[in-house]
């Protein structure tokens, strides 16, 4: 009888956390949902070891549910992940667990923990860490875990856009220990003497600033297929 | 006179079926790799880039001119050098071969001009094959594929090049290009003194050539002290104006070597010529 009691409170504790952590979910995904499309400049500065770029200018197009789109004049360096996916993947809530955790600071801002792990295999994302600010409904910081790309830290600041869940500032953090070259084609012919290999950080950062917004433009679905 | 004999001798340059050869071979294999790069770059590309796109897009324009250009000049600074000395490893010893060095020596003109003048000859032309390769590469490649930022991949990484950043070092790398031809020419032109034929001194220079990188390219201590010498080193210096910040003192003690070679190898080509008995 005691057993079956403990096991009862337990399950709905358990069932507490769990709809806690979908309720503030729930209210994110409504906000990033009131988007339907955007336009916005972002400003991109490239902190990667063995990589060497000045600060770049591009124009990002999204559009729900998943259509993304980057435009610049010269090379731009992003972060393969970090974008779309967890939007896109937190919109279908079946698809997803979702567990709600302690309570932590960032940037001055109180924020709830709320650990999303996937119900099938086939999903690429293993496992989402979402740092909410429940009062605003906006994701501060995120740590996601993939199959074929590691982990990425996403630290998120918010400006005007707010009201839309739409950052003006997002912070990659990350992993490039894999980072090779392949020697045929890196044989620096100019070096004169056998050098050892310089050991370098495995955290590259990417700091892209989002300026001049424009939500809810209507954008076509063929800026997204057309090539630039 | 000196200049009378430069006009001569580039006449004579330009007389031969040999000197299109390096032009006909030159438009030939950039056309073939420019041909190349709009089939497949892609391709190429992303074996140079794949171990970054594991975590990291590149977007925006990566195939480009800029980048064509710059495997281009990569490609062909290494052969280049058989076709300046196809041409100039003559110059000296074509003139033994068919028995008019003598006439030669009979004009009113030093011996030590007659070194110079072929020596101003066969520098026109390695200029004009490598103003011809950087019209190919550039302007041809900026024509076909746009323009750019420029992805370069050395050994400490990836730089990025900004559009507007590139021409400059394009110029500068070309000038440093033709230093090193130039010592290629003069290296043959020197052969061409101590040879009676033609074919000794043009496969010396790239014996000499193959020799010296395979030294260079060697990743052994002991030859740590003989590779800042060896011209060969030097010859991909051109390169260094790729690298973010430009290595300008390295860059500087690379084109006083090559012309402390060029002087050297002059030198040794006037005295030679000087003491060479043409009666025989």
């Amino acid at each position: 009888m005691k057993t079956l009691l403990t096991f009862l409170i337990f399950a709905v504790q358990f069932g507490a956390i769990a709809q806690e952590a979908n309720d503030i979910l729930n209210k994110v995904v409504t906000k990033l949902n009131t988007v339907k499309d955007y336009t916005v400049t972002a400003n991109v500065k490239a902190n990667i070891p063995m990589i060497k770029i000045l600060p770049s200018k591009a124009t990002i197009y999204f559009k729900q549910k998943d259509k993304f789109k980057i435009v610049s004049k010269g090379i731009v360096i992003l972060p393969k992940q970090g974008f779309t996916e967890i939007n896109t993947f937190l919109a279908n809530k079946k698809s997803y667990l979702a567990v709600a955790g302690d309570t932590t600071k960032i940037g001055g801002v109180m924020t709830k923990l709320i650990t999303v792990i996937p119900n099938g295999e086939s999903s690429e994302i293993v496992l989402a860490k979402l740092w909410i600010d429940i009062k605003r409904s906006v994701i501060m910081k995120s740590q996601i875990t993939t199959k074929t790309n590691g982990s990425v830290t996403t630290t998120y600041s918010y400006g005007d856009k707010v009201n839309f869940g739409l950052p003006s500032q997002l912070v990659f953090e990350i992993d490039v220990k894999a980072f090779k070259l392949p020697k045929s084609v890196a044989a620096d012919i100019n070096k004169t003497t056998t050098e050892k290999k310089i050991k370098t950080n495995n955290k590259g950062i990417i700091t892209i600033s989002l300026t001049d917004y424009k939500v809810n433009t209507g954008l076509s679905d063929a800026l997204f297929t057309k090539k630039k | 006179m000196l200049l009378k004999n430069t006009y001569n001798e580039f006449i004579k340059i330009l007389s031969k079926p040999r000197s299109y050869l390096g032009i006909g071979a030159l438009t030939l294999l950039v056309g073939i790799i420019i041909f190349a790069m709009k089939a497949d770059g892609r391709s190429i590309i992303s074996f140079v880039t794949s171990s970054f796109e594991q975590s990291l897009t590149f977007n925006g324009d990566v195939l480009n001119g800029n980048l064509i250009a710059f495997i281009i000049l990569q490609m062909l600074i290494v052969h280049i050098p058989l076709l300046v000395a196809l041409v100039t490893g003559d110059l000296i010893s074509g003139e033994a071969a068919m028995g008019t060095i003598r006439m030669l020596a009979t004009k009113p003109i030093s011996r030590t001009n007659i070194v110079l003048s072929k020596f101003i000859a066969g520098a026109m032309y390695t200029l004009f094959l490598t103003l011809w390769l950087g019209f190919l590469a550039l302007f041809v490649s900026r024509q076909i594929f746009g323009t750019g930022d420029l992805i370069v991949l050395n050994s400490d990484g990836l730089v990025i090049l900004q559009d507007a950043d590139i021409l400059w070092r394009f110029g500068l790398g070309f000038c440093v290009a033709f230093l090193s031809l130039l010592t290629v020419s003069t290296l043959s032109i020197a052969l061409s003194a101590f040879a009676e034929n033609s074919i000794g001194p043009i496969v010396s220079t790239m014996a000499i050539i193959i020799l010296f990188t395979i030294i260079g390219s060697l990743d052994v201590t002991v030859f740590d002290n003989i590779k800042p010498y060896l011209f060969t080193t030097h010859m991909a210096s051109w390169r260094s104006f790729f690298e973010d910040p430009v290595p300008f003192s390295t860059i500087i003690k690379s084109i006083i070597i090559l012309v402390v070679h060029n002087i050297v190898l002059v030198g040794i080509a006037v005295y030679k010529f000087n003491k060479k008995d043409i009666k025989s």
